[in-house]
Parts: structure tokens; C-alpha cells; sequence
């Protein structure tokens, strides 16, 4: 595991004055002030919306309508929370809206058989089609789990994995406490370890 | 992997949760690897842990790629920051070294003046060295070169004279003196070549042996005239 330095959150820190002065900018007039924000933060976004969702096309999609939602609103963000935060809260939003809908029309299901095989067919040639089959059950597996978190605990995992934020990140995103956001992640981690378990049962 | 309900608990998670993404401090993460050592609890979950992590991440780098790293973009961003930051500086420059100089005690006003004069002289003396440099070059070049028709000109006034002299004593010569010095032809064209010499302005022939002597004497150049010497010395030798 990959251990984070304490320079980490100093970038953060510098990053964020660059973006809220960007996002001045863009309030001001600038045209490529947004698109600055965009290039900058797109990334982040889509492995949040990825993990949250497990699907890549919906994942571009909720990024796209995240980035969207923020030019709309650009207005409404007064310089209070970080860039990084006010984009994460929106792009968590998208994605919860749109699980809602997805939930509402029953796709699951049918996507989840069309994903793996997909996925399935992306592999590599030369891996023998057991491995190949173990593989793609295995993540099917892992992303069934994350996704079948409740949302709180989902949130956190997606942040930790997926975005690579420091605990005291998450924290001031979610402005939660530090033990809570650490509790959060144990619990998840707990019951990520469970649904695993079944499947390998 | 064993179920979770019947792990027993330790009070720790949050220690577990910090150490096992490698941000807790150097001496916390040493308390707690010895904690690790005592409670089977603990070390159970951190093995199992660390599956699940490991499990995520494969998943993760098989959807978005082995190379993808959100943390890569955080530090890309961060130079990019950085750059930004530094164009700004470099923008205002000129802003920065007005502001040195107006802090800047007299004296080293002074001194930067002095110094910015005499580089700009030793500037202008050096272009005009290397300025006037290929003139002079180009002088002397000039000086030692002639062209082909300058040189046979030269060759063949001097056999004419040669043939004149001859003519006037009218006597074979055994033995031919060097040419006489003459003021209107450069000395240094005291050479001759035989195959050149214009056969319909002699006015008698010269025998085989009086053309030899005579090529012998004015130290025939070689025949190929595109390799003809230049600066010839002054006195033909015997």
C-alpha cells in the first residue's frame, strides 16, 4: 500500500487558491477559466463516478452532467468550501439520481450480463478462458459489493480507493469528523469483506 | 476468509483503518506494529483487509487502467500550478527589477551604471574587431591571386621579349641569360611555358636543342596550367 506524505494536502492547499481564482475568473468572463477547472478535475471526477456507479459509459455520462451542473451554478459556489468538495458534493448527486432512475427502469440486471460480457471479450487472448472467467467474476464481484453498500459507507470507500484521498481529504469533504470518516471505512471494509466471502464460498 | 461475525473486536479500528493505508505517523505506525504482534484480533483483520483492498484496486485498474492514479492528476495539476504561478513571476520582471533598483542604495546604482557602460563599450569593440578582421583577409588574398588570363598574358609577353632579344643578336644562344628585369611586368612571372610559346610570331624557328636550353633556363612551371604556382620567387634560378 502506497503510504501518502504530508505534501499531499500542501498541494491540495495550493491547488485549491488556483481553482477558486479560476473559478473568479470564469465568473468574470473568462472563457477558458471553466475550461481550466474541467481539464483539471475531470479525472477525479469520473473515478468517483465510476466508483459510485461501476460502469464506465455511466461514469462519463454523470461527469459530463456533473461539469454541466457546476457551470450552471457556478453563481452558487461563494468561495465557502473547496472546488474540489462543491464539484465532489454535485458529481455524488448526478450519480445518486441516476442509480434512482436506473433502480426505477430495472436495468441492472440486464447491463450487469452485457458488462461482463463485454468485459470478457476485452481480455487479452492469451489468458486461458478459466483464468479469464475467474477474473471478470472476481471484479464483477468486488464492483456488486461496493456498489451494494449503502450510500454513506459507499462514499467513503470510492474516495479512498478510487480518488486516493487522505483521510483528513475526506474529512473536509464530507465535513465529517476524522473518527467518523475512519469508522465509516472499517465498517465498509467489513462489509466489502463479507459480501466477498460469499462469493468465494 | 473468515466470517466477520465471528472475529472478535478490537478497540483499535481506527488505528487498523490508518495503518493499513500508511497514514499514520512514524511512531504511531511503530505502536501499532507491535500492537499487530499481541492482538490476533487485529492481525486477522488487517490480512483480511488488505485482500479486499487489494481486490478493489485490481478491479478499479482493470476498468480504468493500470496507469490511471488520481493521485498522478493531483501532482500533474500541482507543476501546472506551479508553472502558472512562475509565468506570472516571470511576466513581472521588469516590475521586480524596478523595485530592486528603487531600494537599492546609490552606490550601487552607480556601479551598475559604470558596468552596463563598459560592457556596452567592450560590446562595440568587439564587433568592430571581428568586423574589420575578413577585410583585411580578403586584402591579402587578393594581393596573391591572379587570374588565368593575367598569368598567360605575363607568360607570353615574356617569351615574346625572350625571342626579341635573341632576334636582335642574332646569334644561337648556347646559353641563355634570365630574362632581363622589366619594370611593366611583375617579377614574379619570370616563368615560361614552352608548349605555349606562339609559334607564328618568331621569326625564325629555334632548333630542338635551343627550345630545350630555353625551357631549361626559365625553369619550366608544369604543364598543367590549372595548377600553376603563385608567388614565384624573385630570382630565377641557374
Amino acid at each position: 500500500m502506497r503510504p501518502r506524505g504530508p505534501d499531499a494536502g500542501t498541494n491540495q492547499m495550493e491547488m485549491a487558491t488556483s481553482d477558486e481564482q479560476m473559478v473568479e475568473r470564469a465568473l468574470s468572463g473568462d472563457p477558458e477559466a471553466f475550461g481550466e477547472i474541467v481539464r483539471r478535475w475531470e479525472r477525479r471526477i469520473f473515478a468517483l463516478a465510476f466508483g459510485m456507479l461501476g460502469r464506465e459509459e455511466d461514469a462519463r455520462d454523470a461527469t459530463q452532467e456533473t461539469f454541466l451542473a457546476a457551470f450552471r451554478n457556478l453563481r452558487g459556489f461563494r468561495g465557502e468550501a473547496k472546488v474540489s468538495s462543491w464539484l465532489h458534493r454535485i458529481a455524488v448527486n448526478q450519480c445518486i439520481t441516476r442509480q434512482r432512475r436506473a433502480k426505477v427502469r430495472g436495468e441492472t440486471a440486464l447491463e450487469d450480463e452485457a458488462e461482463k460480457n463485454a468485459a470478457v471479450f476485452a481480455l487479452p487472448l492469451d489468458v486461458s478462458p478459466a483464468r479469464t472467467a475467474e477474473k471478470v467474476e472476481r471484479s464483477a464481484a468486488v464492483r456488486r459489493a461496493v456498489c451494494a453498500l449503502p450510500g454513506d459507507l459507499r462514499q467513503v470507500v470510492v474516495m479512498k480507493e478510487f480518488e486516493e484521498l487522505t483521510f483528513q481529504e475526506i474529512s473536509e469533504a464530507l465535513e465529517l469528523p476524522l473518527s467518523t470518516v475512519k469508522s465509516r471505512l472499517y465498517t465498509a471494509l467489513r462489509q466489502l469483506q463479507m459480501r466477498l466471502q460469499k462469493f468465494g464460498e | 476468509m473468515r466470517n466477520m461475525d465471528e472475529r472478535p473486536v478490537c478497540h483499535r479500528a481506527e488505528d487498523l483503518v490508518t495503518y493499513l493505508y500508511g497514514e499514520a505517523s512514524e511512531v504511531d505506525s511503530r505502536d501499532f506494529a507491535d500492537h499487530l504482534q499481541q492482538c490476533d484480533a487485529c492481525r486477522v483483520e488487517f490480512g483480511i483487509f488488505q485482500q479486499v483492498h487489494d481486490s478493489i484496486l485490481v478491479w478499479r485498474n482493470e476498468a480504468l487502467g493500470s496507469t490511471f492514479s488520481p493521485a498522478a492528476v493531483v501532482s500533474e495539476t500541482a507543476v501546472d500550478s506551479a508553472q502558472f504561478v512562475r509565468h506570472k513571476r516571470n511576466l513581472s520582471a521588469l516590475e521586480a527589477l524596478r523595485e530592486f533598483f528603487s531600494v537599492s542604495p546609490l552606490w550601487l546604482r552607480a556601479a551598475t551604471a559604470c558596468a552596463a557602460l563598459l560592457l556596452c563599450v567592450l560590446g562595440v569593440l568587439a564587433i568592430s574587431r571581428t568586423w574589420n578582421k575578413p577585410v583585411q583577409v580578403a586584402n591579402r588574398t587578393e594581393e596573391s591571386k591572379y587570374s588565368k588570363e593575367q598569368f598567360d598574358l605575363a607568360v607570353k609577353k615574356q617569351v615574346d621579349d625572350e625571342l626579341a632579344q635573341r632576334t636582335i643578336r642574332q646569334t644561337p644562344p648556347t646559353v641563355v641569360e634570365g630574362p632581363a628585369p622589366d619594370k611593366s611586368t611583375d617579377r614574379r612571372f619570370k616563368v615560361a611555358v614552352n608548349r605555349v610559346q606562339p609559334k607564328t610570331q618568331r621569326p625564325r624557328g629555334l632548333s630542338r636543342q635551343e627550345r630545350e636550353q630555353l625551357a631549361a633556363d626559365l625553369r619550366l612551371i608544369p604543364r598543367d596550367d590549372d595548377e600553376l604556382p603563385f608567388g614565384l620567387s624573385d630570382e630565377p634560378d641557374q
